[in-house]
């Protein structure tokens, strides 16, 4: 990746969550608390859930990160709310194989293309991934 | 100078444009470095300390003139003080788990600082942790320098060991060892210095600072991965025990015990790293073969260099302002996180560290949860540190 399409990619599909993130902020009263945390790099969330009767009823989030992990987490949030905890474990396991292995996932969601063209990027899967891993894991001990 | 000694650095002719400023997360190898592991291999392979034939008679007096290089190296008149280990790491484990434990009681003290690598923190938490004795932390100021008056109030009669950082690898302190050696051995309490950031540079003379142990790493010193060095004083060779178990350490075995070998053969279980020792041994020669008075000025002025032009920029905030400070820098641009700068940095083709640097608690203590950290060896130039700040203003204009 050029050093122009770094700067096309950040300000076309990246600082647009980054600096305007889906519902960035603390709630009191969640359902669910999951730790999005990377000890390499520091980058530390906090997910917080709010369930309704058969699914996710809300999702927020909070804390400090770069740009790639908060845009991830703020196109996560936004693409799970309504589905049911099965169907969002289901949902990030598919992305995370989907980065891992290379395959794409059925999607038009053009937010969650630009997440997967990224996994290319040098050194910063780690990012793409953070919110993804730590929303998958809090899950399984949810269910 | 320096276009002479980079044309040394194999790396740069196959990265004409690189600029590396990460030499504290390891420095590259000088070509003499390079072919001493190659031809190692290619001349005089073999296992040492075993064979009974030339050639292995060949490779363990190699390894062992390494060790003598080595003691050389600190000024030490004893080989026998050396040990040969994977790393800085290792050798503090080593301090940790077969010298301090069984010395350590409840009750009893430990003093670490809190500008410790994780390498120099965690293993001296689990220990105290294991002995329910107390992990004592050196405070630092705002500007990143010790609190060395609060120090000393930390020793006591129950102060088991001292382990401190020469240079702070996040803030690039560097610490007054003469001193704390001194505070501590009035109390004679043991010292050890975590070298990994100087070893390179520094002059780390065990006549004129007299700590009791000494960790580094070779990859930090133009040395090859996975070797390091354990100095041990003479006055506690003897109460280091063994390590790891196995081949290669004992003098008798039966079924009923193991009689070991003596320090520092005794930590050698299995098969050493014999060519990591001779890279090791070569980059030791490179150093001795410069002028290290000329090479640590221009890194120290690389550093003050580079802490002006990065005052010039209004966006960015360095990270410390230590009194004395050895080739590292740490910074924040603006609101811009650190692993956002150092991949922009990189599309500049300048290499720099982003994160925690392994300091966690250095860290929450700064209440910054990461920076941009460069580093500085004696290849990079103040042009270097002109296209960093150049860069730098191109993305906090790019970021507006």
């Amino acid at each position: 990746m050029t050093k122009e399409e770094l700067q096309q990619l950040y300000s076309d599909k990246i600082l647009v969550h980054g600096k305007d993130p889906y519902h960035f902020e603390k709630i009191a009263y969640p359902d669910v608390e999951i730790l999005a945390y990377n000890p390499m790099c520091g980058d530390k969330y906090v997910l917080q859930l709010v369930k309704g009767d058969d699914s996710i009823q809300s999702a927020y989030f909070d804390g400090f990160g770069c740009a790639l992990s908060k845009a991830s987490i703020s196109i996560l949030l936004r693409k799970i709310e309504g589905m049911s905890i099965q169907d969002a474990a289901a949902f990030c396991k598919d992305f995370i194989h989907a980065i891992d292995s290379g395959s794409g996932i059925p999607s038009d969601d053009p937010a969650l293309n630009v997440l997967l063209e990224l996994r290319n990027f040098e050194g910063r899967v780690d990012c793409i991934k953070l919110g993804w891993e730590s929303l998958l894991s809090g899950l399984g001990e949810e269910s | 100078m320096v276009s002479q000694i980079k044309s040394r650095f194999p790396i740069f002719q196959q990265h004409p444009g690189l600029v590396y400023l990460d030499n504290a997360a390891t420095t590259h190898r000088p070509q003499a470095v390079i072919d001493a592991i190659t031809n190692f291999y290619v001349a005089d392979n073999s296992n040492i300390h075993r064979g009974m034939y030339e050639l292995s008679a060949n490779a363990t007096t190699a390894y062992e003139n390494t060790r003598r290089k080595t003691a050389a190296f600190l000024e030490s008149d004893n080989p026998g003080t050396i040990a040969f280990t994977t790393g800085t790491t290792e050798s503090i484990n080593i301090v940790a788990r077969s010298f301090v434990e069984k010395r350590l009681h409840p009750g009893d003290n430990i003093v670490i600082t809190m500008m410790e690598h994780h390498a120099n923190f965690i293993p001296w938490q689990m220990l105290a942790k294991a002995r329910s004795a107390e992990l004592r932390i050196v405070p630092i100021n705002e500007k990143g320098d010790l609190d060395l008056r609060e120090f000393g109030k930390l020793l006591d009669a129950k102060t088991k060991i001292v382990a401190c950082t020469h240079i702070s690898n996040t803030l690039g302190t560097v610490n007054d060892i003469a001193k704390i050696v001194d505070a501590a051995h009035k109390k004679d309490i043991p010292v050890l210095v975590d070298a990994a950031q100087s070893a390179a540079l520094y002059a780390l003379n065990v006549r004129e600072l007299p700590y009791d142990f000494l960790a580094f790493s070779g990859h930090k010193m133009f040395g090859p991965f996975g070797t390091g060095v354990l100095y041990t004083a003479d006055k506690y060779v003897a109460d280091i025990l063994p390590y790891n178990f196995g081949g290669g350490i004992i003098q008798d075995v039966t079924l009923e015990d193991t009689i070991f070998k003596k320090y520092p053969y005794h930590l050698d279980a299995g098969t050493p790293n014999v060519s990591g020792v001779m890279g090791l041994g070569a980059a030791i020669d490179f150093i001795k073969g410069m002028d290290t008075k000329q090479a640590m000025d221009h890194v120290n002025d690389l550093t003050t260099y580079c802490r002006e032009q990065l005052l010039k920029i209004d966006e960015v905030k360095l990270v410390g302002w230590p009194k004395s400070q050895g080739g590292i820098i740490s910074f924040l641009v603006r609101d811009i996180h650190p692993h956002d700068v150092a991949s922009f940095l990189d599309k500049d083709h300048i290499a720099v560290r982003a994160g925690m640097h392994c300091t966690q608690p250095l860290l929450a203590f700064l209440e910054t949860p990461a920076t941009v950290r460069v580093s500085f060896s004696i290849y990079n130039q103040r042009a270097d540190v002109d296209h960093l700040c150049d860069a730098l203003r191109g993305l906090i204009k790019f970021w507006s």
